[in-house]
């Protein structure tokens, strides 16, 4: 069984890049732990996902055991523990994104994009076959002015409608 | 109408703000160079408790006092700045870091300064990746041009600001919750006392403070603590003789959405009511006002007859709800409040940490219960439990007894109570959540409860009048226990 285990994981190993954002980072804090959030953020962003070995190779790196990542990365929503789309699209859904019709822009990328959305349990029923997107619901993202939002990645897209919606997924590189 | 009174916001749309020399040309860092070259650190600590500034995260508790508690010869201390804007309804603190990130570090200047903090650590949400840019990029100005690093302007002062990313989770924006996130654990929130102020970021003394707060230091350095005050109402607090006085001073960022023609963040003194609110906004989009969430969507909600209530810290706590964060969510008569409530209670069911039993259990119970009123499948008939209280032997338990309860709401209203329980002001949890569940829960159901009942009897969510959906006035909790507060003007 152990021997499967291991066979199944691609070895992680943070890039030059990444180990100089790292060392950069550990200096930041009086104890290594401290660094666990800026670290698996660099970490998830290079492997796309937490995968086991992602979270033994920080365990390692700041001396904590790899249940303690484990722990950490179980409670965030931001982390994944599966793989997910190159776009991950999320859709604010709270009170006020809901009153400016939320539910309009989530039902057309659902049926644009012919994707159920994705539970913290299952990332892969929210993700389309050929890997591009990931479609999940969020808490708010402190844009209730402009609802209803949602995030792309890392860009936000304001006052959206269904036209906008389409518009801006057509401009996305490929 | 009342008139904005941007102080905080003043430069907030002149172009490349967020450049050092633009906001040098602004008077950026004079507040910051007049407290290192005027004043020793106790004077600064010493403005802020007489300029009654108060806390904008969402408890209002007085900054002066809470720095007044930090122990002075235990070192190092630390200054944690929250950024974790997550509260539903709440968006001023984006606006700062994205738009203006230099205001806030002079803000953190300034309390490092006072307190003589060295580190700061500012816990940005993951999501703000603008904000966190725009700040990192701000910060690295700011070192360049030695208002940061070792011996700031050759005062010998260290002091070195670090941005640390959250990761999703609104429980770090509590403040012990957001303590152990940075210390790179689960955020779940520690049990008090001791504080922060004591015992915070690995363990050492820690100033928690939002940034809304810190962004106020310096105007308040640089143009004294008298041009502060006279902003906002001063109440007496009549219990005292002669009144004591209730503080409600400076601007504050009152961020407004759902049902209005302009929404977004206006800068005002404190102490306008929630009508003139709506007013500044644009005025209502729709007929007419069916309620009013007016701080952020852990307060309790505002029916239309409430909407005299000022917005301020203490006008809200007596009127029954609270200021919060400042985030007010208007909802017109189109809008249907079980509907409103099941969106709340999916938000906290999703964002309870789990560690207490309540909490993590009686969340998800009452989103069920809303969610099954919102279904039509409420239920009707009444249930009978076992009656829990001083049993035998004076310890708490199954006292033997049944109790009946009816229907749905009376069950969401006990689930909710004993998260936190609403009247009395106790919670069985270990940080505030219970009551930020609790608080919206009961009071939607009690001040709406036309429309929960309705629900119920027909087996589908229907949308009353305003009129026929709200309680009213005489039956109304809130209202019925309100006190409006005098100045201390009308009270001399």
């Amino acid at each position: 069984m152990s021997d499967e285990i291991i066979q199944l994981e691609t070895p992680f190993q943070f890039n030059e890049e990444n180990k100089k954002q790292f060392d950069e980072l550990i200096g930041r804090y009086p104890i290594k732990e401290a660094a666990m959030l800026p670290t698996l953020h660099l970490a998830q962003r290079q492997a796309g996902y937490i995968t086991p070995a992602v979270m033994r190779h920080v365990a390692d790196l700041l001396e904590v055991t790899v249940m303690k990542v484990k722990d950490v990365v179980t409670f965030y929503p931001m982390f994944f523990e599966e793989p997910v789309g190159e776009y991950v699209i999320r859709v604010c859904q709270t009170l006020p994104c809901a009153l400016r019709d939320c539910k309009v822009v989530l039902d057309h990328l659902k049926e644009k994009l012919g994707i159920d959305v994705a539970s913290e349990t299952n990332l892969a029923k929210g993700t389309t076959d050929d890997g591009k997107f990931t479609l999940m619901k969020v808490e708010c993202l402190a844009s209730c002015d402009v609802a209803p939002v949602i995030m792309i990645n890392d860009d936000l897209h304001k006052n959206l409608t269904p036209e906008k919606v389409d518009q801006i997924l057509a401009e996305l590189p490929s | 109408m009342v008139q904005e009174r941007r102080i905080l916001y003043e430069h907030l749309d002149v172009p490349n703000i967020n450049t050092f020399d633009v906001y040098r040309q602004h008077d950026g860092y004079k507040g910051f160079e007049k407290a290192i070259a005027e004043y020793q650190p106790d004077d600064i600590s010493k403005m802020v408790m007489d300029s009654g500034l108060k806390g904008r995260g969402g408890a209002g508790f007085s900054t002066g006092l809470k720095w007044s508690f930090v122990p002075k010869d235990i070192e190092p201390r630390y200054l944690c700045c929250n950024a974790d804007e997550s509260e539903p309804g709440t968006f001023s603190n984006r606006y700062v870091l994205e738009k203006n990130p230099h205001l806030l570090i002079e803000g953190i200047l300034i309390c490092c300064y006072a307190m003589g903090i060295e580190t700061t650590y500012v816990y940005i949400r993951g999501e703000f990746t603008l904000g966190k840019k725009m700040l990192d990029a701000a910060l690295e100005e700011a070192y360049q041009q030695g208002y940061l690093g070792d011996n700031i302007k050759d005062t010998g002062i260290n002091v070195n600001i670090y941005t640390h990313p959250g990761a999703g989770a609104y429980i770090c924006g509590e403040e012990t919750g957001l303590i152990e996130s940075l210390e790179g654990k689960r955020g779940q929130p520690r049990n008090k006392p001791p504080f922060p102020a004591v015992e915070g970021v690995f363990m050492k003394p820690t100033v928690v403070q939002n940034v809304e707060t810190l962004c106020n230091l310096p105007f308040i350095v640089d143009k004294g603590v008298e041009w502060y005050t006279e902003m906002g109402p001063t109440y007496g607090d009549a219990r005292f003789d002669p009144p004591k006085p209730d503080q409600n001073t400076g601007t504050k960022l009152y961020c407004i959405s759902g049902d209005v023609n302009e929404p977004g963040v206006y800068e005002l003194e404190l102490g306008l009511t929630c009508s003139e609110l709506i007013e500044v906004a644009g005025g209502l989009r729709g007929e007419e006002v069916k309620a009013v969430i007016p701080g952020g969507s852990s307060a309790p909600i505002l029916t239309h007859y409430e909407l005299d209530t000022r917005l301020d810290f203490t006008s809200l706590t007596l009127a029954k709800s609270m200021l919060g964060s400042g985030g007010i969510i208007v909802m017109n008569e189109t809008r249907n409040i079980v509907d409103c409530l099941l969106n709340i209670m999916k938000f906290y069911a999703h964002e309870s940490c789990g560690q207490c039993t309540p909490c993590r259990w009686g969340t998800p119970w009452v989103r069920d219960i809303v969610q099954r009123i919102a279904d039509g499948e409420g239920r009707q008939e009444k249930i009978t439990r076992p009656k829990f209280g001083i049993a035998e032997g004076g310890r708490w338990g199954d006292t033997g007894e049944t109790e009946e309860i009816y229907e749905d709401l009376d069950l969401l209203e006990s689930v909710a109570n004993n998260i936190a329980n609403v009247d009395t002001m106790t919670w069985n949890t270990i940080c505030v959540f219970g009551i930020a569940v609790s608080w919206p829960a009961v009071s939607y159901m009690r001040k709406f409860r036309p429309e929960f009942e309705a629900a119920i009897r027909e087996g589908k969510l229907v949308t009353l009048s305003v009129e026929e959906a709200t309680v009213p006035p005489e039956e109304n909790y809130a209202f019925q226990q309100r006190i409006i507060p005098k100045e201390m003007s009308e009270l001399a």
